[in-house]
């Protein structure tokens, strides 16, 4: 009898990687990698150090060149992830150097999809001005592709609560799929002031029976997110984004924080690879947190599965059981 | 030997001048991990190599090496790519006189 490879690992160690891109300039335009440089470029020139932004981003985009992830299923089969979900946040419509348009990013990802069996789930995104043309998108990548979730991304200049965004949420809870948006700050390129956790408040109260996934939540807005899931059913939070603490707090003390407030049962693993490569791989981030003196080293079993996999899981399950009827 | 050990010493230098807070008081050994003890993130990395080229007067681009920073965990992992790229910059260099 044949057996998954989740299957055959231990339930307590098995892994979810619930924030992903495709390490690809295909899907992130330049303009977005280049502002965000500039950060670098200002930390770097104030300790004297030559650091032209160009040559930055040429770094930057040497750990950008992996299309159909085969680097990253190598790096998930060496860190014990066994499943990742790939996002598409769709620049195209506020960045006009995207290389393709949302239709060819979205039927990419599901090349990728289809090239490695079992390694990824993909939520879409669609900026909510493109109008029609977006929703019958969106819905053909749940009901044709097998897409398996939303992802939105406010940066790009409205509120996730905007009700040109509502079609969508209609949609999610059409198909039973959650909401993954960003939150916190991005590139500089984009627009800060509508990140904040609570601005999902709206759309999580008109639309109680989808789920919305705050990303980044143990990294900026803490507070916020912790309330947010605490006080809203329908409202999680994933902690990618937390290697960016890992210079200060090698343990992941951001983390550590997060799994000590009793909301457990809303907290999803992530690593928004491949943000981080040049500062490590996965191998090495997911040591940060289930390593010996690691962020979840001190939680039971059981709230470790729920974390690293049994959230995300049962988000995705609602989608399976319709999907088979 | 005597080059090689003179480089490495350069570098163990080179990554005890970019460690800053707590984490100054870690005695740097090869095993020494790079993030987990020194606390050495994206902009740490990227810092140390600007350092380096700057030290040995070695552009990495330039001389068309790849370096796979993610995959440098410790100490060791820095000496040996350091050693290298200074052995291939060196090697191009007299190729091209």
């Amino acid at each position: 009898m044949m057996h998954s490879v989740d299957e055959d690992r231990d339930d307590s160690l098995r892994i979810i990687d619930c924030h992903c891109h495709i390490a690809s300039e295909e899907h992130t335009p330049v303009s977005f990698i280049e502002a965000s440089v500039t950060n670098m470029v200002a930390a770097l020139s104030a300790q004297g150090l030559p650091a032209p932004g160009r040559k930055l981003t040429a770094l930057f985009l040497s750990k950008m060149q992996d299309p159909l992830c085969d680097d990253l299923v190598e790096e998930m089969d060496e860190s014990g992830i066994s499943r990742s979900i790939l996002l598409i946040p769709d620049f195209t419509y506020t960045l006009k150097d995207c290389r393709l348009t949302i239709e060819e990013s979205f039927l990419r990802h599901r090349e990728v999809m289809l090239r490695h069996p079992g390694k990824f789930e993909v939520f879409g995104g669609v900026d909510p001005r493109w109008g029609n043309d977006g929703i019958a998108l969106f819905e053909r990548s749940l009901a044709e592709f097998g897409f398996r979730g939303f992802k939105v991304y406010p940066p790009c200049g409205f509120s996730p609560s905007d009700p040109s965004l509502f079609p969508y949420y209609e949609l999610c809870a059409q198909y039973c799929v959650p909401v993954l948006l960003h939150t916190g700050p991005t590139s500089p390129v984009l627009d800060f002031s509508v990140s904040r956790p609570f601005l999902i408040d709206e759309a999580a109260r008109r639309f109680p029976t989808v789920n919305f996934i705050l990303a980044h939540g143990a990294v900026s807005f803490v507070e916020e997110c912790v309330m947010m899931c605490r006080f809203r059913p329908n409202v999680y939070l994933d902690i990618s984004g937390y290697q960016a603490t890992l210079g200060y707090a090698p343990s992941a003390s951001a983390v550590r924080h997060i799994v000590s407030l009793g909301i457990n049962h809303k907290v999803l693993f992530g690593t928004d690879f491949p943000v981080f490569r040049l500062q490590g791989d996965q191998k090495s981030f997911l040591e940060a947190l289930t390593g010996e003196g690691g962020a979840l080293s001190e939680l039971s079993e059981r709230e470790r599965a729920l974390v690293l996999h049994q959230n995300i899981e049962r988000l995705l399950e609602a989608t399976v059981s319709v999907t088979a009827r | 030997m005597e080059v090689e050990a003179r480089i490495d010493e350069q570098i163990i230098d080179l990554i005890a001048s970019g460690v800053s807070g707590k984490f100054r008081k870690v005695k740097i050994t090869r095993q020494t991990n790079l993030q987990k003890e020194l606390g050495l993130d994206s902009i740490g990395m990227l810092a140390l190599v600007f350092r380096f080229e700057e030290l040995f007067g070695i552009d990495i681009e330039k001389q068309g090496i790849d370096i796979n920073i993610a995959k440098l965990k410790t100490v060791e992992d820095l000496i040996h790519a350091g050693r290298d790229i200074v052995s291939r910059a060196t090697g191009a260099e007299s190729r091209d006189a």
